[in-house]
């Protein structure tokens, strides 16, 4: 029973701010807050839940916390914390952003613990439209027809997941991923369309394809995957900054979670004839995410790009996995890179976009690669931090990022060679514009109209500390999240055993 | 309470509406609203003891009428009539309560609703052909006169349209049930006997037919459903929302426990044909709601299109079909209820424009931020997401379906995609358009009031509730799905 | 039988004339004075109405001493009584004062007019009938031309050519039928004809007969004289004409082919049609709902609305009538009373708003919700039951009509004709719910006018028939069992 109660608190917070009148705005934050972070300490690991819809259809509303959610559960609760901060830092927003903040949350919360098709689908859906009204009306100028953009291409995926799903239904009558999962090893998916879509006159093989084609075209959006990535960069950049924190913390890794929880274990079939496609996508996103950054001087966009090409190293891990199934070892590896990834992206990506909230804040809503400089002098801690968070996005050891891009790249160099190499080139890149980023911004002449910046404040430095302790733990000591994510691994590696 | 109650406070309340004094509009919707209530309870409590207590004989009341042509005053309520009734209660709560400021004759207002309402109890009740067919023909009169007198676009033509499709309709239903009659011996109007007559298939073959697209032209079967959207928009809200949400599924219930049951091989030949026909409705619904301009027609034409869905689970006539085609019934008039009633309840009063651009003027998301709540999640029960009760009712549709015609399956699909397109284009252009920054702030609109909340809120819940739990409706429907009228042509599973 | 008995018998009938002499004598004693003489015409001839009514319960009943003219069954007491009832309404009918010059004279002619019809209802010989006809008839052209405009002389002078007319077909039939029979009875006549094929004679006779018969039930195409007359007669001459002269034509034609006809029914089940009079009369129903229905769509003014509606009505009574079944006849006769309540009622309203507005088009009716609730009202129930909607009696009788006549009329094929006659009778609402639209939808006349208080007849002239309506559309079997036994004690 804790499990619903966990999805639903901040559900509960949403409702009371909504019919509360007359709240200060911080006020307001606070207590968006604090429903935010007590599910953090109310969520535990093996717990789970079901109610039954229509047991003839085997469809019930079945919700599951093994190790894997537990991780993405806790990444929730610590990115919407830290966003909620950032907003009352900004002082922006008032009580329906903060409400809608909640309410994603709690969809959230469901989309990684759902064990059936029907509870995950809705709560993605209940994501969107949060996320598409935070953008929507208090974002930037061009933030109309970035939000609907977002909505429409995120929707349009969902629209072929749900048609594959239902084919599924139709032909082996469930939707649960675990029931899915054990038809799939077992090798029964393809007879069994084969059967229901006789008529159409397709070979099973091709029609499991066509589904997973289909399911695909939707993670891909959220993820995203070049070349459905078309929405992310002007929806990040006029989304106000906490959003965009949630944005590329949350709502990406929902693709990713989906592609492990989902794609892996119920298409192994024709993975291996997908592979290479999938490969071949990854390293395009990775490549073209960091060359784009480059070309950005809006620091947002910048790391908009970024984050697309950091999530691609993800799609390269799990584009080896399906490449391979018989190399446990580095399948295993991949695997745990992209867990890991996942995390310490999410962590990292809001310490970087802090940090923009942060300069936008005292530059009154300036974020050009070359509207700062020389804040080295005037800001020092605020450059320090900054640097930190910078240097964990590049990948260096001792801090978070390296540990999941090594794992990466250790699995893929063993399987996909030469994608693993050419995505190595993205590592590169990456460097050049950050550490340009962090010159232009911080070294150089303090420009005039910056002289009277203060340092960070009280607030903003434990807001920092919290981040960059989240940084360096997981960094010198990864055990702490592998612990939680191993058991779902071997399960998952179980699943993709190549069908006899 | 026994759903004998359902009737009585219905037609009392028409009465005693009629015999209050000139001015009493306050007494009259007291009187219409508590009417509501005991209905829906009544309703609602029948459901709860048929649910606690599977195995009870269901209620009936049996009664000699008219000896000459056999037909008896005989009521019985199965599971599959209780939930309709307790939709049609609920509808009757929210249609009340939407009509709260009426003040244009308003007895003479709620003495035509409650009659409507209490011809509908009349009809999911009657066990009798010819007493169905007088509580069915009771609302014709009423539909008329409530369009007709408090209506708005195009009223009278909109009114003359749906009075004359549902009376041309009428004609092919009493030829039907004449027919049967006559052909099953002249002795009893009683559903259960003309069922269980044989008829000759030369018979069935036409006899199905006309008695059948009675019945369907009343759920808006295409190419005859005409007269909905002209009716529904000409109509005052509470009456879109009784016509659209109940008095439509006044047809798909007589197709599916009279028509069916009666020509069950008549039904055979035909049922290709309905399936057809039933999709191209969905998509025709959908295709024509998404070049609308005028948000009441989109409503409309997006309830011809929920229809289809309905006559689409009764030709799969399997379980999973039947089963989706009743529980659509109560998902659609839940939600109809609730998309008419913000539009036209809730918007149009404020801002006397049901046009896509010059709502967009309003601001609504700003301005009315209930409503624009409450129409997101009608939208969402309309687009058929999980967790309200379309998807339940659409997804058993699919199930059965699929089972039956395969490639139909594929165009519904299409179909739902539609629904979510034009649903969603309609909410974004009312309710949150963009707007050029230099544009003059919108006008201050009045709040929404209690009984537009109250309204609001049950529908919802209901919907929620049905889309969260379904296993209660879904017992129920079985319960009347046993029945022996529907052995003939109900294929497992 | 000794002439007391015969008296007794036709008491009812005596009584009626006598108040009708009483009335004329009346006018004349009292000298010309209008007022007063409309008053006393009406007072004098609801005291006789009432009174013939009263003598009822003296005729002793059938079989005791019946004569080969008179045949008091129980279809025929119920049918007078009927007769005397819709003939009371139709005294109360609101006329203008100075439609009237000679109010005593219509009253009277109007009781004779009455007489007629109750003794034809009663009556199984063919001259008989003719006689009793032909009272009534040469009653109503009077009746019908009384004002001594243009309008109603046209109509009365239409009405009499044909009638006259007809009413020479009839005779000429009735010779032939006895040429071939040698009996003016219609159970002389059955037995003739039982006796092998029916000649071309008896046919030629038999369709003769209906054409006068026809005329008087304004089926198509003997309906000519209908529209004027509704148009141009006062109120009451066309209530008699459209109630109870309907009802009594309806009682006759029943008799006549029931009895006396049985065996050359023929039938018009489609595949199965073999000529007889179930054809013609199948024929003549069809073209007459046609005609009707379709013409009354047309119309602006009530009356003529009314006047084809009546012969739309007929055709629904034709069918029932084709499909040569006792069911289907009761059913008929219970429709034709209820239709005769309906069409009295509604041209109650109609001449009262004549009287206020001037003219019986449609759009004098607007507001009248407004003007005056309580006629408004009751034409609702009136035009409702005209048009067949529950749960008022034109509904009820509608659908036994259709499924006794589905049911005895031959098979499946008849249902073309029950189709037909379903199908029209939907679009016949179209008509009445127009002239309802301006009661209920249109807002009142802006002229301030106010309608006058309404008399204490008008009143219970339109309660009674409203309510009775209502009530015989819940429970129908409290008219329709006493004339389905009756009928089968007849058929026997």
């Amino acid at each position: 029973m804790m499990l619903p109660i966990v999805i639903l608190i901040p559900l509960i917070g949403a409702i009371l701010l909504a019919f509360s009148r007359g709240m200060s705005v911080k006020n307001a934050g606070r207590i968006a807050g604090g429903f935010a972070i007590v599910s953090l300490f109310l969520a535990r690991p093996n717990c789970e839940w079901s109610l039954p819809w229509m047991p003839d259809a085997d469809i019930a509303l079945r919700f599951s916390m093994d190790g894997l959610s537990f991780l993405f559960v806790v990444l929730v609760s610590l990115v919407t914390v830290f966003a909620i901060l950032a907003s009352i830092l900004k002082g922006k927003g008032d009580r329906a952003y903060f409400a809608l903040i909640l309410v994603l949350q709690s969809a959230l919360y469901g989309v990684f613990t759902a064990r059936h098709f029907i509870p995950w689908f809705l709560c993605w859906e209940m994501t969107l439209i949060p996320a598409w009204l935070l953008i929507r009306l208090w974002g930037g100028p061009g933030a109309p027809k970035a939000a609907l953009r977002f909505f429409i291409m995120t929707l349009g995926g969902s629209a072929f997941m749900l048609v594959g799903f239902l084919a599924l239904q139709l032909s082996v009558g469930t939707m649960d991923f675990d029931a899915l999962g054990k038809l799939a090893a077992q090798g029964e998916l393809t007879g069994a369309l084969a059967k229901s879509f006789a008529f159409t006159g397709m070979s099973g093989h091709s029609l499991l394809t066509v589904v997973a084609l289909a399911v695909f075209l939707g993670l891909a959006v959220k993820i995203p995957i070049v070349p459905f990535h078309a929405w992310l960069p002007a929806a990040y950049a006029e989304a106000p900054t906490p959003v965009t924190m949630l944005l590329t913390g949350l709502l990406s890794k929902m693709g990713v979670y989906a592609m492990l929880r989902i794609f892996l274990p119920v298409f192994p079939e024709v993975l291996p004839s997908l592979a290479p496609l999938l490969t071949w996508l990854a390293v395009a996103t990775v490549l073209l995410g960091a060359v784009a950054a480059l070309a950005q001087t809006d620091l947002k966009r910048m790391l908009a790009y970024s984050s697309v090409n950091h999530l691609g190293y993800c799609t390269l891990a799990i584009a080896a996995v399906a490449a391979s199934q018989v190399d446990r070892a580095a399948m295993s590896s991949a695997l745990s890179g992209v867990i890991l990834q996942a995390f310490n992206h999410g962590i990292i990506a809001s310490a970087l976009f802090s940090g923009i909230a942060i300069l936008e804040i005292r530059s009154r809503g300036q974020r050009g690669l070359n509207d700062f400089g020389g804040l080295r002098a005037q800001t020092p801690v605020f450059c320090g931090l900054f640097g930190i968070a910078v240097f964990a996005s590049l990948g260096l050891p001792g801090l978070s990022g390296f540990i999941g891009e090594f794992l990466i790249f250790n699995g893929a160099f063993a399987i996909t060679p030469a994608a693993a190499a050419l995505s190595v080139i993205g590592l590169l890149l990456t460097a050049v514009f950050l550490l340009r980023m962090m010159r232009k911004v911080f070294w150089g002449p303090l420009k005039p109209s910056l002289a009277k910046w203060e340092d960070l404040t009280k607030e903003e430095r434990i807001l920092f500390g919290f981040l960059l302790l989240l940084i360096v733990v997981p960094g010198l000591f990864p055990q702490v999240l592998l612990h939680f994510a191993n058991p779902a691994i071997v399960e998952l590696l179980d699943l993709l055993r190549p069908i006899p | 309470m026994t759903p004998a109650w359902t009737l009585i406070s219905a037609f009392a309340a028409a009465l005693i509406v009629l015999l209050l004094p000139a001015r009493a509009a306050m007494a009259s919707r007291m009187v219409a609203l508590v009417a509501s209530v005991i209905g829906a309870v009544a309703a609602g409590s029948a459901c709860l003891a048929k649910l606690a207590n599977p195995a009870a004989a269901p209620w009936s009341f049996d009664r000699e009428w008219i000896p000459n042509f056999g037909s008896r005053f005989h009521l019985a309520a199965d599971g599959l009539s209780l939930t309709l009734l307790f939709l049609t209660g609920i509808t009757a709560i929210a249609g009340v309560l939407f009509s709260w400021n009426i003040e244009k004759r308003p007895r003479a207002f709620f003495a035509f609703f409650m009659t409507i309402i209490g011809g509908v109890y009349g009809v999911f009740l009657s066990r009798d052909a010819f007493l169905l067919f007088v509580f069915y023909e009771i609302v014709i009169l009423p539909k008329y006169m409530l369009i007709a007198i408090w209506g708005s676009t195009n009223k009278e033509y909109g009114a003359m349209k749906l009075t004359m499709y549902s009376i041309g309709a009428s004609a092919l239903i009493l030829i039907g049930l004449v027919a049967a009659y006559a052909a099953a011996g002249a002795t009893s109007f009683d559903i259960a006997h003309l069922a269980a007559a044989t008829y000759p298939s030369a018979m069935q073959a036409w006899a199905f037919p006309v008695l059948f697209l009675g019945f369907a032209v009343l759920a808006g079967i295409w190419p005859f459903h005409t007269w909905a959207p002209t009716g529904h928009v000409a109509a005052p809200t509470a009456a879109s929302m009784l016509l659209a949400g109940v008095v439509m599924k006044l047809g798909a219930f007589g197709a599916l426990c009279v028509a069916m049951p009666l020509f069950p091989q008549g039904f055979e030949q035909y049922k290709a044909l309905i399936a057809g026909l039933a999709v191209v409705g969905i998509i025709y619904g959908a295709l024509t709601a998404l070049s609308q301009k005028d948000l009441k027609f989109i409503i409309g034409y997006s309830s011809v299109s929920h229809m289809g869905f309905i006559l689409l689970g009764l030709a799969a006539a399997n379980h999973w079909g039947l089963r989706g085609a009743v529980l659509q019934m109560i998902s659609h008039g839940i939600i109809a209820g609730l998309l008419f009633g913000i539009a036209g309840r809730v918007v149009y009063e404020r801002t006397h424009t049901r046009d896509l651009g010059e709502l967009g003027r309003f601001d609504l998301w700003k301005s009315l931020p209930g409503a624009a709540f409450a129409f997101t999640l009608a939208t969402a029960a309309s687009m058929g997401l999980p967790g309200f009760s379309g998807f339940v009712a659409e997804i058993s549709v699919i199930i059965g379906l699929w089972q039956v015609y395969p490639w139909l399956t594929i165009a519904v699909a299409a179909g739902i995609i539609l629904t979510g397109v034009f649903s969603l284009r309609a909410l974004y252009r009312a309710f949150f358009p963009e707007r050029e920054a230099a544009a003059a702030p919108p006008p201050k609109l009045p709040p929404l009031t209690w009984p537009e909340i109250s309204a609001i809120v049950l529908l919802l819940t209901v919907s929620i509730a049905i889309g969260i739990y379904p296993k209660p409706w879904i017992q129920l429907i079985d319960d009347g799905l046993r029945s022996p009228l529907f052995q003939s042509f109900l294929s497992l599973p | 039988m000794n002439h007391s008995q015969l008296f007794l018998q036709l008491l009812p009938e005596a009584v009626l004339v006598l108040t009708a002499l009483v009335m004329l004598g009346a006018a004349v004693a009292t000298g010309r004075k209008p007022g007063k003489e409309f008053s006393a015409g009406i007072g004098i001839a609801t005291f006789g109405l009432l009174l013939a009514a009263a003598a009822m319960f003296f005729v002793p009943p059938a079989g005791e001493s019946s004569t080969p003219l008179l045949a008091n069954d129980t279809l025929a007491r119920i049918f007078k009584v009927v007769v005397l009832a819709l003939g009371l309404f139709a005294i109360w009918l609101p006329l203008a004062r100075k439609e009237l010059e000679n109010p005593g004279e219509y009253y009277a002619l109007a009781l004779f007019a009455l007489t007629g019809l109750m003794l034809a209802v009663g009556s199984n010989h063919l001259l008989f009938l003719f006689v009793a006809l032909e009272l009534s008839s040469l009653s109503l052209y009077l009746l019908a031309g009384f004002p001594r405009t243009a309008r109603a002389s046209e109509a009365s002078l239409k009405y009499f050519l044909f009638g006259g007319l007809s009413a020479a077909f009839m005779l000429f039939g009735i010779s032939l039928l006895y040429g071939v029979s040698h009996s003016a009875t219609l159970s002389g006549i059955a037995q003739a004809l039982e006796a092998g094929q029916p000649s071309l004679l008896a046919m030629t006779g038999l369709a003769m007969l209906l054409v006068g018969l026809g005329f008087k039930l304004a089926a198509v195409p003997f309906h000519y004289w209908a529209p004027d007359v509704y148009q141009g007669a006062p109120a009451t001459t066309v209530a008699i004409v459209s109630a109870a002269s309907k009802a009594v034509g309806l009682v006759v034609l029943v008799r006549i082919l029931q009895i006396g006809f049985a065996n050359v029914a023929g039938s018009a089940a489609w595949g199965e049609m073999t000529a007889g009079w179930s054809l013609w009369l199948a024929v003549l129903a069809a073209v007459s709902m046609i005609a009707g229905n379709v013409l009354a769509l047309a119309q602006t003014s009530v009356r003529r609305l009314l006047a084809y509606s009546a012969i739309a009505n007929t055709g629904y009574l034709l069918v029932a009538l084709s499909a040569n079944g006792p069911k289907a006849a009761a059913a008929a006769l219970f429709y034709v009373v209820v239709y005769g309540l309906a069409t009295l009622g509604a041209l109650a309203v109609t001449a009262a708003v004549e009287r206020d507005r001037g003219d019986d088009r449609i759009s004098s009716f607007a507001g009248l919700i407004h003007r005056s609730p309580f006629q408004a009202v009751c034409l609702l129930v009136f035009l409702t039951s005209l048009a067949g909607i529950p749960p008022l009696a034109g509904f009820v009788g509608k659908f036994a009509l259709f499924s006794d006549a589905l049911a005895e009329g031959g098979g499946m094929g008849f249902v073309w004709l029950v189709g037909l006659a379903a199908v029209l009778s939907a679009v016949s609402l179209y008509y009445y719910l127009s002239v309802l639209k301006q009661v209920f939808v249109k807002p009142a006349p802006e002229d301030g006018f106010q309608t006058r208080t309404l008399p204490p007849t008008h009143v219970l002239n339109l309660a009674i028939p409203a309510l009775l309506l209502v009530l015989l559309g819940t429970l129908p079997s409290l008219l329709l069992d006493p004339i389905a036994r009756a009928l089968c004690e007849t058929l026997r």
